[in-house]
């Protein structure tokens, strides 16, 4: 298969050059250039086993969308999006994405892990369209251009996190759809639990401008359980598979 | 290990938090004096005993008001500013230089 190139696109990832040195496989996955897999075409099997023990993605190319004023949650409900009742939680939505809400007036949007749902692109240019003259105090907040975006899964995940986070992340305590609004290796970060399939999985974003530290500082607290990078494909497996 | 409760995200290592000041109730900015204005902004009463201040947790930017003593450092309440704040202040300008 050939491999696309990543600084052909105008959305990449801080982390590319670091993806293509350990010899990634870009693939288009709805419109956006992600890693595929590393390595030969073999490798997707092994990743996907991986995936379930312990392994980080980069997702950071893929739609994700914030609002944030009081007005909000209400407006978002008139968009048909399922918002959680509580702050710090975050649902699933029919479409596949999910909404994360992270206070009583701030929602995080994110896409599907198959790419297809079109809820980030329809909100952003409704909003356009709603907020022009919009006096219920909503605002939209691009986290694509603030945000980072790495997905972490498999069994020791919440072991791997317990040398790097403060907050109790093991899947008895910290539940499937529960945020926690924390600081990792010493940058604040938001992490969502996001199963994905039976596997546990955490999505962390945080700023984009420190990724690569984010990035290094993750791999090498999985280091001793045996974790490393997967592409898309082995997480899109993980909810095939299940 | 020092922590501090977050009305919204809950007990935390303090190291997660910012300092933010004082709590004062805001004069009416129409009318205030510019003495008043800048009382408000730039000077603290300084004061031993229990204080209202503001905190900011930094992992989610989410500002709160704490009482403290400052005398002894215990935390008696930690609490949303919408306790105070219901409604949006307009900032206008006034006419003419008060």
């Amino acid at each position: 298969m050939a491999t696309l190139d990543p600084t052909s696109v105008k959305r990449r990832s801080p982390l590319k050059q670091r993806h293509i040195t350990n010899h990634a496989l870009f693939k288009e996955f709805g419109g956006n250039l992600l890693v595929g897999h590393y390595g030969n075409n073999e490798s997707i099997q092994e990743e996907h086993s991986q995936a379930q023990i312990l392994a980080i993605c980069d997702l950071s190319t893929l739609p994700r969308l914030g609002f944030k004023g009081p007005g909000a949650p209400s407006w978002l409900e008139t968009q048909k999006l399922k918002i959680p009742t509580l702050p710090n939680t975050a649902e699933c939505q029919h479409a596949g994405s999910l909404v994360a809400k992270l206070s009583d007036q701030e929602v995080l949007i994110l896409s599907d892990i198959f790419a297809l749902s079109n809820d980030v692109a329809t909100l952003s240019d409704k909003a356009e369209i709603d907020h022009h003259n919009y006096d219920k105090q909503t605002y939209i907040l691009p986290r694509g251009d603030s945000h980072c975006w790495l997905a972490v899964t498999g069994t020791k995940a919440s072991e791997m996190f317990s040398k790097i986070c403060g907050v109790d992340l093991r899947t008895h305590k910290f539940a499937r759809g529960e945020i926690a609004q924390t600081s990792i290796a010493k940058t604040n970060a938001v992490v969502i639990r996001n199963d994905l399939g039976g596997t546990p999985g955490f999505y962390i974003l945080s700023d984009i401008s420190g990724v690569e530290f984010l990035w290094d500082c993750l791999l090498d607290a999985m280091h001793e359980y045996g974790g490393y990078p997967i592409g898309f494909s082995a997480l899109q497996r993980l909810i095939k598979s299940s | 290990m020092k922590l501090l409760t977050c009305p919204l995200n809950g007990k935390r290592n303090i190291s997660e938090f910012t300092y933010g000041g004082e709590y004062h109730a805001m004069p009416d900015h129409r009318t205030s004096s510019a003495r008043d204005w800048a009382e408000h902004v730039f000077f603290h009463d300084n004061a031993a005993g229990v204080v209202t201040e503001w905190w900011c947790h930094t992992a989610s930017s989410f500002w709160f008001l704490a009482e403290r003593n400052t005398i002894t450092d215990d935390v008696i309440r930690t609490f949303k500013a919408d306790e105070i704040y219901q409604q949006r202040v307009e900032f206008t300008a006034p006419e003419t230089e008060v």
